[in-house]
């Protein structure tokens, strides 16, 4: 994954724990700044140790780590030197799922050697969708799950993810939403 | 060939897409234009939604046209589009989409749904922005980098002075009991157990002291050495590291004149202190500017009060690093040096502190001027290391001619605020036939040198009051004859040795202080 992702897992430990914990992941795994350079692909493995590291840390099992994260993630490219991206590719949840694809083409070619996900909105009704995530990756459904929440968070929207059907490259998200009251 | 689409296939190439009929009233249009245009209705004459450039719609259909560039602007707000009038029997499709500039992308109500899936510029235009989104990333990484570098040299400076503390009183505890050891075997050797306990002690110290060598030399070897170097040369050979450091929107302009002059430095003290400055100047600058980074060689004099004053023979090289940023106030510019203190959020204040703290050590300064609105300007003095003059390294002797040395005919000032070590050692060299005069502070040795002269001064470095090098200073002004020997067990900068001067590094060994003293 590239190096984007370790920048964001490390501003979670460090907003959430502080520079201690952060430091003494590093430290139990060995990397540092060079393990951190935002358009450097990096080994899925590397990327999966950190995550298990501060699942540790966060007292959380991987797969409920993987879903902060996810949600997190949004928050942190929204907030970072691609917020302006992120605000181009969709005003919704609908448009900015549906916007997903064309997003990561733009990635793809930024970041050569990258293997991107694709979303497709199967279909889209009034607090309502239905998405294919479909990737090469194994591993990554709680992650995408903690995505769609944090989407939900972005768009000011609240309500429920759940898996339609699996496959083995490809899961149906089902969303439910409503808009935020206050 | 004849293509046919339906309203939404086209709607999928061209979100933006408008059907004129031939009374020029708007018969179809597509999902961008509504949602972004609400005013746009189906059925209203185009020239009441948009101004047409470049086209007369009164004879959009009499010229006989196939297409058409055309370009259309809003009559309801600032929206431009632009594409080509595709003219047929049924009317005229126009074939438009938005012009996307960069404050429209950036701050805009549009988004990726309100262009064609095929549309190349919008994916030409994202490109543009991830690209320097990432560049903006690649340089915020710099300055971690750089601070993280800044972090670990500081840290191992603070080691390696903890290390060379502790070795210092180490080894000077292992010179008392050494002394004392000869002392014992020179006084009761005789006696078989006391000579084979005193030598006993003496191989312990000497294991003891080369295990504080070696913890000593691990230490340095995390460190630069401390060499002559040319400023001009680290500064040269680090621009692309300082301008990625500054990024895209500073530019750095170099005015380098001291190329042939060199001063003694650690390597990644000076490049650590210089991007410590211009890390600094970015930050007032966040709009852009300029950093110029010259050096020159001045002649002044350093005051015992770190003051340069321009007056004086003493050869500095003068680096300055001026910006032309905000510029500080003067409570802030008097401040700007305190060790913690820092104007901006998050910042440590060890910047330019350290810059000072480096400066200093070197044997030379560092202050700012500033002007409000203006911009400031750092300046750093390093001594020049003469070149043609050979200094005499630490632990390896220098010849001096004249020198008086006829053995047991030394007149020693000896000074050692140990005062075990200083009984051994007077102890030790009158048993070798010297006139030996004993003080235990620097005071008591600066009367003993105005009160009589002396062939060799004998001291250790590091005392309450003033140092063994001051001693040594005021010793050769006086008596440019004198043999200096300076013991300590902590390692004096070289600069701080002058040509000619000897050193022992404690604990010291009784053969090389007879030999340097006998020499």
């Amino acid at each position: 994954m590239y190096g984007m992702i370790h920048r964001a897992m490390r501003q979670m430990v460090l907003e959430r724990l502080g520079y201690e914990d952060w430091l003494a992941l590093e430290q139990k795994l060995g990397i540092g700044p060079p393990e951190l350079l935002t358009g450097m692909v990096y080994e899925d493995a590397l990327t999966q140790e950190i995550i298990a590291e501060a699942a540790v840390q966060f007292n959380l099992t991987f797969d409920e780590c993987l879903t902060e994260f996810g949600r997190y993630w949004v928050r942190y490219a929204d907030h970072g030197s691609f917020s302006t991206i992120m605000q181009f590719t969709g005003q919704n949840l609908a448009s900015f799922i549906a916007n997903l694809d064309r997003f990561h083409l733009t990635v793809g070619a930024a970041m050569p050697g990258t293997r991107l996900p694709s979303f497709t909105l199967l279909s889209s009704e009034e607090g309502h969708l239905l998405v294919q995530y479909q990737s090469e990756r194994i591993g990554m459904e709680k992650f995408v799950y903690g995505l769609f929440l944090g989407l939900m968070d972005r768009f000011a929207t609240f309500g429920d993810v759940t898996v339609t059907s699996r496959e083995a490259k490809s899961v149906i998200f089902d969303i439910r939403f409503a808009e935020q009251c206050c | 060939m004849l293509l046919s689409f339906t309203e939404e296939q086209v709607d999928a190439l061209l979100p933006t897409f408008l059907f004129v009929d031939r009374n020029h009233n708007i018969s179809a249009m597509g999902s961008s234009i509504s949602r972004r245009l609400p005013e746009v209705r189906i059925g209203m004459p185009c020239t009441e939604a948009f101004q047409i450039h470049n086209l007369e719609i009164e004879r959009f259909f009499e010229d006989g046209y196939s297409t058409k560039p055309i370009r259309l602007v809003s009559r309801h707000n600032d929206f431009s589009l632009y594409g080509a009038a595709i003219f047929h029997d049924d009317g005229c499709l126009l074939a438009v989409r938005f012009v996307l500039s960069e404050e429209l992308f950036a701050n805009g109500p549009l988004d990726l749904s309100d262009f064609g899936h095929t549309d190349p510029v919008v994916l030409s235009t994202m490109l543009i922005a991830l690209q320097r989104a990432m560049l903006e990333e690649a340089q915020n990484i710099s300055l971690e980098l750089a601070r993280e570098r800044q972090r670990s040299t500081d840290l191992l400076i603070r080691t390696r002075r903890t290390a060379g503390y502790l070795g210092h009183d180490f080894n000077n505890l292992l010179s008392i009991i050494q002394l004392n050891a000869d002392r014992m075997l020179r006084l009761y050797g005789q006696d078989k157990k006391i000579a084979k306990l005193a030598n006993i002690i003496n191989e312990t110290a000497t294991r003891a002291s080369q295990t504080t060598k070696v913890a000593m030399t691990l230490v340095k070897q995390h460190t630069g050495t401390l060499q002559p170097l040319s400023v001009d040369a680290v500064i040269r050979n680090n621009i692309s590291i300082l301008k990625s450091v500054v990024g895209s929107t500073v530019t750095i302009s170099l005015n380098l004149q001291a190329d042939k002059y060199k001063s003694v430095f650690e390597y990644n003290e000076l490049l650590g202190g210089i991007i410590n400055v211009i890390i600094n100047a970015r930050e007032v600058m966040p709009n852009g500017g300029r950093i110029e980074i010259s050096t020159s060689v001045e002649s002044g004099q350093i005051s015992g009060r770190k003051v340069f004053q321009p007056s004086g023979n003493d050869k500095y090289i003068a680096i300055r690093i001026a910006d032309n940023g905000v510029g500080m106030s003067e409570a802030l510019l008097s401040r700007a040096f305190e060790p913690r203190f820092s104007s901006k959020p998050g910042g440590t204040g060890l910047g330019l502190a350290s810059v000072r703290d480096f400066a200093i050590e070197r044997g030379g300064d560092a202050w700012l001027e500033s002007v409000l609105g203006k911009g400031t300007t750092v300046h750093i003095l390093l001594p020049v290391v003469q070149q043609s003059e050979p200094t005499c390294s630490i632990e390896v002797q220098c010849p001096e001619e004249n020198l008086l040395n006829e053995p047991g005919a030394q007149r020693i000032l000896l000074v050692e605020d140990e005062p075990y070590a200083l009984e051994a050692l007077a102890e030790m060299l009158e048993a070798e036939g010297h006139a030996v005069t004993s003080c235990m502070s620097s005071e008591a040795a600066l009367k003993a040198l105005e009160r009589e002269p002396f062939h060799i001064l004998l001291t250790d470095i590091v005392m309450p009051g003033s140092s063994g090098i001051d001693i040594a200073s005021k010793a050769s002004a006086d008596r440019p004859t004198i043999k200096v020997i300076l013991m300590s067990g902590f390692e004096p900068s070289q600069t701080s040795l002058q040509p000619g001067w000897l050193f022992l590094h404690k604990p010291l060994d009784r053969a090389e202080l007879l030999q340097f003293i006998s020499a």
